[in-house]
């Protein structure tokens, strides 16, 4: 069994930022204030700097680390449904189609929330309701992503929470 | 060999967007339910309608359950039959799956003792499944020990007994 450290210092900020001031933004601060709209500007900056990051960052962040595929994702549910408990360093094959559909939900919350604010189209119902329901999106995704971070860790053995904090993963086959 | 009498063993991509969906649809049923409720408490007059929505999102998470439990199945399958098979193959797959059903086996032990039938060594298929290999002795044991066999060979020589009397086994 060894340690790896798989995330760097720039990811585990970018997590725990995105936690912060979605938490913030959805459950917390007014909807039609200033502060509502400023930490949704720092949200889309936030995931701007992580697909940068994705390009030029260190291995497991690369995106070419974690390609979205399907068939990758069959095996990963193959190894769940035949209880085989192959690891993965870096994101599993489901934890990055997770990450891209964040990732674009968030962007799109934020460009249906920018929207709202300009002339154009202040005031209009559908880009309100695009806004409510991406967010709906976003939550629901958000308890399957924690569901499956505690399921994976418990099947893997590995605290995968930890990781995100101190940035190492624990418990990988040799 | 592309003779029409082989099997697919895909997993239908159409029955896990129909998961998706229905797991979509219960949430916005469920919290439906429960603003009903928290709303009107128990009123003679909307108690049927909340009653009927109530049954409909069990169902739904019933129909959820089974879809899953099926598509845990068939991607177990998939694991040991990759690509197409033939009938014969197919047929003999099915008894000794069978056997693993009499048994009880967990869909870890299905694994190892489907690896173990083709002949796999602790080691290799130690490597295969990404466990240790103590890991895959304790459930080696837990084989044996519902089967009611003591060696691999044992193992084998019941289901190929089975094969050759041509009816799976039931215990």
């Amino acid at each position: 069994m060894k340690r790896v450290r798989v995330w760097d210092l720039f990811v585990r900020l970018f997590h725990w930022s995105l936690v912060l001031l979605f938490a913030a933004n959805a459950l917390i601060v007014e909807e039609d204030s200033r502060t509502h709209e400023w930490i949704g500007y720092a949200v889309v900056g936030l995931i701007v700097a992580r697909i940068g990051w994705g390009f030029v960052g260190t291995r497991y962040a690369r995106f070419a680390s974690f390609r979205p595929s399907v068939s990758a994702a069959m095996e990963q549910m193959t190894d769940i449904a035949a209880g085989r408990t192959r690891a993965h360093v870096g994101h599993t094959p489901l934890g990055a189609w997770m990450i891209y559909n964040l990732l674009a939900t968030m962007l799109l919350i934020g460009l249906s929330g920018y929207l709202m604010t300009t002339d154009m189209f202040w005031g209009t119902a559908w880009t309100e309701e695009l806004h409510e329901i991406l967010v709906s999106w976003a939550e629901l995704s958000i308890v399957a992503h924690i569901a499956a971070v505690i399921f994976e860790s418990r099947r893997l053995h590995t605290n995968l929470p930890r990781a995100m904090v101190t940035g190492y993963k624990d418990n990988l086959p040799d | 060999m592309t003779s029409p009498l082989q099997v697919s063993s895909r997993t239908p991509a159409g029955l896990l967007i129909l998961i998706f969906v229905q797991v979509i649809c219960t949430i916005f049923f469920a919290t439906d339910v429960v603003t009903d409720f928290a709303e009107s408490g128990l009123p003679s007059s909307g108690r049927y309608h909340l009653i009927v929505e109530a049954v409909a999102t069990l169902s739904l998470c019933a129909a959820i359950a089974l879809e899953v439990r099926y598509i845990l199945n068939l991607l177990r399958r998939k694991a040991h039959l990759e690509k197409s098979a033939s009938i014969a193959t197919m047929a003999v797959f099915d008894i000794i799956e069978s056997h693993f059903d009499a048994w009880q086996l967990t869909p870890s032990e299905r694994d190892i003792a489907m690896f173990l039938v083709k002949g796999f060594t602790i080691p290799e298929i130690a490597a295969m499944r990404g466990n240790a290999e103590g890991t895959i002795k304790s459930h080696l044991n837990a084989i044996y020990r519902k089967s009611g066999t003591h060696s691999r060979g044992d193992l084998l020589s019941g289901i190929i007994d089975s094969l050759m009397a041509e009816r799976p086994a039931r215990t």
